[in-house]
């Protein structure tokens, strides 16, 4: 395999890994706070569908901005149950997915009936670096990336110093770990998680708007194929921290990428096996780090 | 069960009703009149006895994963493998009873390809739940997520068996088997439709599971969601209660995948498992993890199906994937009910959630309601 190849495949892990990281970041507070967000797939795919359509309207950025107010009221709706209702999490997380697939599936069919030509939208442009994107090898990886990849890059810089500077921060952390005795320090769990789930719940969305508004521009059924499942996989990979999250998506992104770009070349296997390899990979991971999640565990409660 | 409460009513009136409202609502947003789509969704549902079966054979797959997934979802394991294992036991019986009716020249006598395709089908099932169900004791992987991530194994097994070695030779258009032999399909109940033999074996687990019910075995799977270590105490382990509970949903959605292949399709199709596992998950919840209740759901999501393809016919513009929307706020609207009740809502909880601690008792819904509770102590 030669070397523009490799550079085409990393350059496509980074930008297949940018909505992972984004819904990622999300996802990571709301299980730092204690939560789970099962109806990631569902905000990823109202967000894909409502990035194209705002995008079409109005643009790219305005794509990015419905995809992440769509995820933000699917994730007030989760918790209104969740919290005023006492519904179960999981099952409400599920409903989401079902109401998000359904429907998108249902609003993109009326928008663009079958025997229409898709609706195609202009994607977020590409910022020009002049000389850097033109080095060799790393221009083309770095630097001539959709200022997505960037967004995603900064938010994980974000992220990390929220979680570890500020009051709120501190807060999720606490009522993820010991939501009694943050209670009785004065943290408002319900507040600090209902917060949580809505920053989880916008970033979801914006990570859908970026599938389609970032690089495909259009939409079509089934567009995020499981991704809300596997930002799940990612973030217990990196057991919610920013850069366990980037480096779990970009592993997913990177044998997809591989996956993608190596069935051209003539390697005698079959294609089933490539594309089976990110979530036979992601399973092993997962299983390694549930593993040593164990060891820690048992080393707390029993010290050697 | 409790008295219903008044409370309960009135959420119960507002699920209906926000239902009613949002289906109306997507209708009148396709440019279509409500009740013309409403009489499509029930010509769709009763006009012919053909219809009638189609509802039939849609709810037999649903129900036996949603029935056989119940030890499961009582013992708070929240298996989503149903998808994988109807696939690879669709493959293990088809392969089976083309093994078994090469062996016999073609003579195979009806029974036993039957018999051949449902205990391949069952162990191919219980083969795929078998491995999360391992990783889950073992090393504490979510099963939820290893669960997710085999089903994409399975379809890409699917895939790559229906190119090679179990393909047909015939050109097709999409990718499928050779036709089973016509002594292995299911023969059908009733004629002029397409529904088979299969509903039976509903029936059948119903009664089961109904009796199942009243054991001891079950309340201790009820006892292990929400207090395992009394369970522990009652000669349930955390292992023995995985690999039962997640082994029975497998035998059961394996055996579904022979009934696609052997009833329905006839043949080894990409689409054998066409969303029927996560089906399964929803109609177990709205059933409340009763049988009749499970049945009854089961029917309901069929219908709802096959209403939605009438629906779609009647009005020319309202696609018929408004039955998944309506599905979904369906199940939401359940389980915002079922919170209500004591038993479903702590029976759904997840025996290790990714959370935190599991809920110490039955009425606490989770670790952040028990944080609530002591600020209100303090």
């Amino acid at each position: 395999m030669s070397v523009e190849l490799w550079v085409a495949i990393i350059a496509g892990a980074l930008a297949l890994a940018a909505p992972l990281v984004l819904a990622g970041i999300g996802e990571g507070f709301v299980e730092r706070a204690g939560r789970i967000n099962l109806g990631i797939e569902g905000m990823m795919i109202m967000g894909a569908l409502t990035g194209v359509w705002a995008g079409s309207l109005a643009g790219p950025l305005a794509g990015l901005v419905a995809g992440l107010l769509v995820g933000l009221v699917l994730a007030v709706v989760m918790n209104l149950l969740v919290y005023r209702l006492h519904a179960n999490e999981i099952v409400i997380g599920l409903g989401i997915t079902m109401l998000g697939l359904g429907l998108s599936t249902y609003l993109y069919q009326l928008w663009v009936p079958s025997g229409q030509t898709n609706v195609a939208v202009a994607t977020v442009p590409r910022v020009d670096l002049g000389p850097l994107s033109e080095l060799p090898v790393v221009g083309p990886i770095l630097f001539g990336q959709s200022p997505l990849v960037y967004l995603a890059v900064v938010l994980l810089v974000v992220a990390w110093a929220v979680m570890r500077f500020t009051r709120f921060g501190l807060a999720v952390q606490a009522v993820g770990t010991d939501p009694a005795s943050a209670a009785l320090r004065g943290v408002r769990v319900e507040r600090t998680g209902a917060s949580a789930l809505l920053i989880g719940g916008a970033l979801a969305g914006l990570g859908g708007a970026v599938i389609t508004v970032g690089t495909i521009g259009s939409f079509t059924p089934d567009i995020t194929a499981g991704r809300g499942y596997i930002v799940l996989a990612v973030v217990i990979m990196g057991r919610s921290r920013p850069i366990g999250i980037a480096l779990g998506a970009l592993l997913f992104a990177f044998l997809q990428s591989f996956a993608l770009l190596s069935q051209s070349t003539s390697l005698q296997l079959p294609s089933e096996l490539y594309q089976s390899l990110p979530y036979l990979v992601t399973l092993v991971v997962l299983v390694i780090t549930s593993r040593s999640q164990m060891r820690r565990l048992f080393k707390t409660v029993r010290p050697a | 069960m409790r008295a219903l409460d008044r409370r309960r009513w009135v959420l119960t009136a507002a699920v209906v009703v926000s239902i009613i409202l949002i289906a109306g609502a997507l209708i009148v947003f396709a440019g279509a009149d409500p009740l013309l789509g409403l009489q499509g969704l029930v010509d769709g549902v009763s006009s012919s006895p053909y219809r009638i079966g189609e509802v039939l054979v849609g709810a037999v797959p649903i129900g036996i994963v949603a029935l056989t997934l119940i030890p499961a979802l009582r013992a708070g394991v929240f298996s989503v493998g149903a998808e994988g294992q109807i696939v690879v036991g669709a493959i293990f019986a088809t392969a089976a009873v083309f093994a078994v009716n090469r062996t016999l020249d073609g003579a195979a006598p009806a029974l036993l390809l039957w018999i051949a395709g449902f205990v391949a089908g069952a162990v191919g099932g219980g083969l795929m739940a078998l491995l999360p169900a391992f990783l889950a004791v073992r090393w504490r992987v979510n099963e939820i997520l290893s669960t997710l991530l085999l089903n994409y194994l399975a379809a890409g097994f699917l895939g790559w068996t229906l190119r090679t070695w179990l393909a047909t030779d015939a050109e097709t258009a999409t990718p499928q088997s050779d036709e089973l032999p016509d002594a292995a399909s299911l023969p059908s109940l009733i004629p002029g439709t397409r529904a088979h033999w299969g509903i039976l074996l509903v029936v059948v687990l119903a009664v089961v599971f109904l009796v199942w019910q009243r054991s001891a075995a079950s309340t201790r799977l009820s006892v292990f969601a929400s207090r395992p270590k009394l369970a522990l105490r009652l000669g349930a382990t955390r292992s023995r209660t995985v690999y039962s509970t997640m082994l029975v949903s497998g035998l059961g959605a394996g055996v579904v995948g022979w009934i696609q292949v052997a009833g329905v399709n006839d043949r080894l199709l990409s689409s054998v498992s066409g969303g029927v596992g996560f089906s399964g998950i929803a109609v177990a919840l709205l059933g409340a993890l009763a049988p009749i209740g499970i049945v009854a759901a089961a029917l309901f999501f069929s219908a709802l199906t096959a209403g939605a393809v009438g629906m779609q016919s009647a009005t020319g513009t309202v696609p018929s994937s408004i039955a998944e929307v309506i599905k979904g706020v369906l199940l939401m609207g359940v389980a915002c009910i079922a919170a209500y009740q004591r038993r479903p809502a702590a029976v759904v909880a997840p025996a290790e959630p990714v959370v935190a601690d599991a809920p110490d008792g039955p009425d606490a819904p989770g670790p952040i309601a028990t944080a609530e509770a002591e600020e209100a102590r303090a």
